[in-house]
């Protein structure tokens, strides 16, 4: 009964989404052929459809893909270490946290591509400020995630390590480290959204490679259909990022 | 072998300086089992943590073997009281901690870490983690795990503290059995008086803060011991005597309590 019940759930709310893309694809297509807007604004499905299959098969997307994935990869790497060994220091020492944690609390919402124009400055226009953009804004999540997860570490377990005299080293790597890997693991997925975020902005403000770049030159082309083609395939891309984090997250909190 | 010095140790705390710790010496000799018993706040743990090597700064001597030791020793075993399983580790890895740290081979390691875990008992558990455990399953876990470091002497704070009675007379059990085998000369510092008496060749009782020691009792009761020892007139007599001692600081550190309590309202 109950099975039933729950089979039938699933059935009216797979039904409910499907109406919803139906219709919104139907609106969409209709908005097309009325000749309401201006020309390619809202191109017609089929547009789009053969716009995403032609920009799969051409080579220089891949390129584009994979300059971005590099970029936001070795930024993940580099913001990452910087936020754990800063969020370290902050967590392990009540004198800097004082100090300073306030200001990476102040600092963490605002809105990186301020720095932008420094990091154009510093690093020069190509791959460097890219990288940098997404540095700083994976550093503030997981510099805030690993002081927490420092703090809230059971200070027996540290005691356990001491009385057993652990060295430093394996005080880091046997106790603190995976006593904090909760709240790291966390760290690490909220670091990976903003570094996709603080890359792709970059890219489509200043760059000549990188997906980001793809879609503001089909923009200022005015070629419509690749513009929706490359959104529609990037927004796959970050779900199926997203899910496969979920998935190591959870794999690894069991 | 464990010989504790005229040790004191003061705490600077908003209210002034408090002594926890007031001149306190005795020695243990090997392979005997003593306790040290007092009311809560009357710095037995703080005394744990200073023959441990976890606290510093105070006043007097620890002594292992004749030695003055100076902070962590590895002849020095500790179990703690609270909750201190990696929960991260299975059992077995768990009680190879130790072993770990010291750089032994994972073979040999995990040879001599599963002895140990069969040594409490806890055979068909090891691959299970401690949140699957209960908690006096645990607390054997973190026996086990000190015992693998093989430790000269055996300092434990409270290790039964959380558990219920019937569970902690029967972890006693095993405590003393473990000890008679392993001829390991062992501190434990309790506030249950069942306890100190059912498993000590000598109870030292404290007094509550600043913790001086009060009364030495030996017990003198016959080996093997189990808990069944608690029914007997002998274990009464012993358990009516040290808390005649223990009565008056017990009541001590309530009207304290009670005190600080009056004086927070009379703040606000």
């Amino acid at each position: 009964m109950n099975q039933a019940h729950a089979a039938a759930a699933t059935r009216s709310v797979t039904m409910v989404r499907t109406v919803i893309i139906v219709a919104t694809l139907a609106a969409w297509e209709a908005l097309a052929l009325s000749g309401l807007l201006f020309r390619d604004v809202v191109p017609s499905l089929q547009a789009i459809c053969s716009a995403v299959f032609r920009l799969l098969t051409a080579a220089d997307f891949y390129f584009n893909l994979g300059v971005t994935a590099a970029e936001i990869g070795v930024a993940l790497i580099i913001g990452g270490a910087g936020g754990l060994a800063v969020g370290i220091l902050l967590g392990a020492n009540r004198f800097l946290s004082r100090a300073y944690e306030s200001l990476v609390y102040y600092l963490g919402p605002t809105p990186k591509i301020i720095f932008f124009p420094v990091m154009i400055m510093w690093f020069g226009v190509g791959s460097g400020s890219k990288i940098a953009m997404g540095a700083i804004s994976c550093f503030f999540p997981i510099a805030i995630s690993a002081a927490s997860g420092i703090r809230q570490i059971d200070r027996v377990l540290i005691r356990v390590g001491l009385s057993f005299r652990a060295s430093t080293w394996q005080m880091a790597t046997k106790i603190y480290l995976p006593a904090m890997r909760g709240p790291l693991v966390n760290g690490m997925r909220l670091g990976l959204g903003v570094a996709i975020i603080g890359t792709l902005l970059a890219q489509t403000k200043l760059s000549n490679r990188g997906l980001g770049y793809l879609i503001i030159q089909a923009y200022s082309t005015f070629d419509m259909p690749r513009m929706y083609a490359l959104i529609i395939v990037l927004f796959m891309l970050a779900v199926a990022a997203n899910a496969l984090i979920g998935r190591l997250a959870r794999s690894r909190n069991s | 072998m464990l010989e504790v010095n005229r040790i004191s140790k003061r705490f600077t705390t908003s209210d002034g300086v408090i002594p926890a710790v007031d001149d306190i010496s005795f020695a243990i000799a090997a392979g005997e089992f003593v306790s040290i018993i007092g009311p809560s706040g009357c710095g037995k743990s703080t005394l744990f943590n200073i023959i441990g090597g976890l606290v510093g700064d105070y006043e007097g001597q620890v002594k292992v073997s004749g030695d003055i030791i100076h902070g962590t020793h590895p002849a020095i075993g500790m179990v703690f009281q609270e909750e201190s399983t990696f929960p991260w580790r299975t059992v077995l890895d768990n009680v190879a901690f130790p072993l770990e740290i010291s750089g032994l081979a994972t073979s040999e390691r995990l040879e001599r870490a599963q002895h140990f875990v069969s040594m409490v008992g806890l055979e068909g558990f090891e691959r299970r983690y401690p949140a699957e455990l209960s908690g006096g399953m645990r607390q054997r876990v973190a026996l086990a795990r000190t015992l693998a470091s093989e430790p000269r002497i055996l300092l434990m704070d409270e290790p039964f503290a959380a558990l219920d009675e019937q569970t902690r007379l029967l972890l006693g059990d095993r405590v003393l059995q473990i000890q008679q085998q392993l001829r390991q000369t062992t501190l434990l510092i309790t506030h249950n008086l069942t306890e100190a008496v059912q498993l000590s060749d000598r109870v030292l009782v404290m007094t509550y803060r600043p913790g001086k020691l009060k009364r030495e009792i030996d017990i003198d009761l016959p080996h093997p011991r189990d808990s069944e020892v608690v029914s007997s007139d002998a274990f009464g007599r012993y358990v009516a005597e040290i808390w005649h001692d223990l009565r008056e600081e017990a009541s001590r550190g309530i009207r304290d309590d009670e005190n600080r309590v009056l004086r927070a309202r009379s703040d606000r």
